[in-house]
């Protein structure tokens, strides 16, 4: 990722922080959506740009080889713009292996692209329970994950 | 005179030939209908899923041996060098893999290091990252006729088998019509001296004739309506499509009531494996059968059958196809045929009612019997092995000590991975593998205490007013009913308890303080707690309803839990995993489908009380070890008398349920923990499963409370409990005598020691 992108991004976390403690403010204790307000609807924002979002999750790779020569797999029908074996082939690979983030991502990313809005953000949400997420992948993850709200 | 002679010759003659026309044009009719109807007919096969063998993987040396086993692979003290041969030492194990579709049979290496798969590697050291091993076949959906095969096309059939093929039936077959004089001649000379048929002079194309008409005798009649067909047939096809048509309709064996018709079938009934990947004393086998299949049958008559094979090999050295030193070597190789994997019409006839019942949703019964899918299941062959042993060991146990009151128990197991939805196994019977009623769908009972996870599901959702340390009353109750009639739920132990923490009303499966709850909650939002758990049947407004006379199968029970074992994340149940067309081409695939239902706080918490039943509750015993490895919960239900003996439980991905009871319906000795319970254990610790750590939710925070009244409490206090709670929920109130054996609050400096602790922990 460039510089420009990274400060990019902090940015928007910190205004999300901030714009979270405003809207906490205003609101009565809500325990579970005190986190979605403070990631804001401007991180939402960023679920306009598909292309952005699928070339930043296009280069999150796997940590087995075997679950890496499946996104290679998935990778290439999902360019031919074959969602629904690019699909099938990254749930082989949730088979295999449950904490990988970049099938979660990527399942994500498709089920949008196949207007499944609510099922993306499920898998986004499951993608988060991943203890062995990297900050990175969890932001991502969080994006999707924020359609439902 | 002379004229009308003529004309009554003339019309007879003009008469016959119509009828000779007419009797042709039927036969070709029906030769053609034939052709292009039975034998393309081909029954759906359904088939396990494939083990995957992947770098890094998790493994199980123990379940590869049985999934070796069950594939009918047998194991070698030498490296393996044939198909379907393997060796296992202790960090390694080497299989001579059969092959199946894009996986190239051949020889792989796998080397194992702490639970994992290090590496794997084929025969000449190039590094593999994926293998699979071919999937079990596990049933089909046979038409009345019950004739099964597998269609290839030409290209699918090697050069030497269809050279040998036709070196053993047919040596001049591209150079006939249909029929051969030559052959029909040297038949009728050697019958006429022998008094009788002793050697039929048919060529391939008469062969396919005669199987096309199912019959077996051998009259005059008969032969030339075969020879009639034969030369039609020559006529409306090509060479190569008699041929293709003879390899995929011959009669090769009969396995019960399901005949076994064509090469394609055979080949994978007897060996295993595609038609391409057998060698050339497998092949000559094949061929071999064709003379008698039941008297040269491998299973039945071996030494008749390897005889036989011998001879074809004999044949073709003749015919310079193999060489002589070629001929001795495979002379010598002994016949080496799998043990059939389905001698029936399905091995497991619970889980295949599961795989019809999620069929017909997509797909009528006619598209299943014809068109020749592949049903590719969830099912996993060494799972549904160790669920059918334990039922079947658990109920010999159990009619051991409480004697012959249980020869007649009945049983039910479903094993679903919890993350997919996906079921895996199921029995619907204590015989597992016998048909007839499957108690895993059509058992309706009452689920007694199964039911009381989902009432206080419906309370931790309502987080402002419930959480764990909350005092629930168990006090002796009395609900007016209509007219006079009063109901008075009673406990277990025949007890109340006064008031007590919602912990442990739930882990102690308190009835009383259950119905209290859930009278308090309301019909309505227990229903809606329901449904969102996937449970489509409607509450009726009886209290009773909330210590377990609601009614459920095994599988409506499981899917409930299914959602609460994921985390909140509901997926339907299904058995299938893809259905191919006969060409392999994916016809329709079943995408995993989750839906969040609800927030992971509340789930985490009433996780945290199911984990309870297996530290101080129904199913204790188990070391501390073993339960953080397995991430367990579960719980048991017993319902009205005995009636029912249920239990449900997750470790690892696994979510299991199992009933135990009497068709009838009559009492038993056997509670959840006694019966149910025992059947489960027996199966998890055959399967031994590991689970994958999941992120604890941010907003859940640990607290001391005191075990009784729910208050705050201390590490040192008497009587203490470190419980979970969702942020901001937690107690506030701390009585005046815990005070001095409360920690004091943490300093902000080890505030932010732990903070940082926890940061490296979740890393």
């Amino acid at each position: 990722m460039n510089i420009k992108l990274k400060n990019y991004f902090i940015a928007l976390i910190l205004m999300s922080l901030i714009m979270g403690c405003a809207s906490a403010s205003k609101k009565e204790t809500d325990f579970y959506d005190l986190e979605v307000e403070k990631f804001s609807s401007s991180v939402k924002s960023l679920l306009t740009d598909l292309e952005f979002l699928k070339k930043e999750i296009l280069k999150v790779n796997a940590n087995k080889p075997s679950i890496q020569r499946i996104l290679i797999e998935a990778d290439n029908l999902w360019m031919k713009k074959d969602l629904k074996q690019a699909s099938s082939t990254l749930e082989r690979g949730l088979r295999i292996a449950k904490d990988e983030s970049a099938l979660y991502l990527r399942l994500a990313h498709l089920r949008l692209e196949q207007g499944l809005a609510k099922e993306s953000s499920a898998f986004a949400e499951r993608g988060l329970l991943n203890k062995g997420a990297s900050s990175w992948e969890l932001l991502l993850l969080k994006i999707y994950s924020a359609q439902k709200n | 005179m002379k004229l009308s002679l003529r004309l009554i010759l003339f019309s007879s003659l003009t008469i016959l030939l119509v009828i000779c026309i007419a009797y042709v044009s039927i036969l070709d009719s029906r030769v053609i209908n034939k052709l292009e109807g039975v034998l393309w007919t081909v029954p759906a096969k359904v088939y396990a899923r494939p083990l995957e063998l992947a770098e890094g993987g998790n493994i199980n040396i123990g379940q590869l041996k049985k999934e070796l086993e069950i594939l009918s692979y047998e194991q070698t003290k030498k490296l393996p060098d044939n198909p379907g041969e393997f060796s296992l030492n202790q960090n390694s194990a080497s299989i001579f893999i059969r092959g199946f579709k894009s996986q190239e049979p051949g020889f792989y290496k796998l080397q194992f290091e702490k639970g994992r798969i290090e590496s794997i590697k084929r025969q000449d050291g190039i590094s593999i990252d994926l293998i699979q091993l071919e999937p079990l076949s596990i049933g089909g959906m046979f038409p009345s006729h019950l004739q099964d095969r597998i269609l290839l096309n030409l290209s699918q059939v090697p050069t030497d088998f269809q050279e040998m093929l036709l070196i053993v039936e047919d040596k001049n077959f591209y150079n006939h019509r249909g029929i051969s004089l030559k052959s029909i001649t040297r038949a009728f000379i050697r019958n006429t001296r022998a008094l009788g048929i002793e050697e039929g002079g048919s060529t391939i194309t008469q062969q396919l004739a005669k199987s096309l008409f199912f019959s077996p005798e051998q009259t005059i009649r008969r032969k030339i309506k075969e020879a009639i067909a034969a030369l039609l047939i020559e006529i409306h096809y090509t060479k190569e499509e008699i041929l293709l048509a003879y390899i995929n309709d011959v009669f090769v064996a009969q396995a019960g009531r399901r005949a076994i018709h064509g090469f394609g079938l055979a080949s994978q009934f007897f060996f295993g494996t595609d038609l391409k990947n057998l060698t050339l004393d497998q092949k000559a086998l094949l061929v071999g059968m064709l003379k008698g299949p039941s008297l040269y049958s491998p299973t039945k008559n071996p030494e008749r059958a390897k005889a036989r094979r011998d001879l074809v090999l004999t044949l073709v050295k003749n015919d310079s196809l193999i060489s002589e030193e070629e001929y001795f070597e495979l002379k010598d190789r002994p016949l080496k045929i799998i043990p059939p994997t389905f001698k029936s019409l399905s091995k497991y006839p619970a889980f295949n009612d599961i795989v019809t019942l999620d069929l017909r949703k997509n797909f009528d019964d006619s598209d299943l019997r014809t068109k020749g899918l592949r049903i590719i299941t969830n099912l996993d062959p060494v799972v549904q092995d160790y669920l059918e042993e334990s039922i079947r060991k658990t109920k010999a146990k159990l009619e051991k000590r409480y004697g012959s009151q249980l020869n007649e128990l009945e049983g039910a197991g479903i094993v679903v991975d919890s993350f997919s939805g996906e079921v895996v196994a199921a029995v619907g019977s204590t015989k597992p593998n016998s048909y007839g009623f499957n108690r895993a769908i059509n058992a309706v009972r009452p689920i007694g205490s199964l039911i009381k996870p989902f009432i206080y599901l419906s309370a931790l959702q309502q987080y402002g007013k419930y959480n764990l340390s909350t005092l629930l009353d168990d006090s002796k109750l009395s609900v007016p009913l209509s007219g006079d009639n009063v109901w008075e739920p009673n406990n277990f132990d025949k007890k109340f308890h006064g008031d007590v923490p919602l912990h442990l009303a739930l882990s102690e499966s308190y009835n009383v303080a259950t119905t209290r709850l859930g009278m308090e909650l309301g019909y309505s939002a227990v229903q809606e707690t329901f449904t969102k758990l996937g449970i489509k049947k409607r509450i009726s407004n009886y209290p009773s309803i909330f210590v377990g006379s609601f009614e459920m199968s095994p599988l409506q029970a499981i899917q409930a839990y299914q959602t609460i074992a994921s985390e909140g994340f509901f997926s339907p149940l299904n058995s299938i995993r893809s259905v191919e067309s006969s060409e392999d081409v994916l016809s329709l695939s079943y995408p995993y489908k989750v839906e969040q239902r609800f927030r992971s706080e509340p789930i985490y918490l009433l996780k945290f009380v199911l984990k309870q039943t297996f530290i101080s509750g129904t199913a204790r015993g188990y070391p501390l070890k073993v339960l953080e490895k397995w991430k367990v919960g579960g719980k048991t239900g017993t319902s009205d008398e005995q009636r029912d003996s249920w239990f449900v439980g997750y470790a690892g991905n696994y979510l299991m349920l199992v009933w135990l009871g009497f068709d009838d319906n009559r009492k038993s000795p056997l509670t959840g923990r006694s019966g149910a319970l025992q059947v489960w254990k027996s199966f998890m610790s055959k399967l031994d499963p590991l689970s994958y750590e999941v992120r604890r939710p941010s907003r859940i925070k640990y607290e001391w409370v005191d075990a009784k009244d729910g208050l705050l409490s201390g590490q040192k206090c008497k009587g203490s409990i470190f419980i979970p709670f969702i942020e901001g929920t937690e107690p506030e109130i701390i009585p005046q005598n815990r005070k001095k054996c409360r920690i004091n609050k943490e300093s902000y400096s080890s505030k932010v020691i732990n903070k940082i602790k926890e940061a490296i922990e979740a890393k």
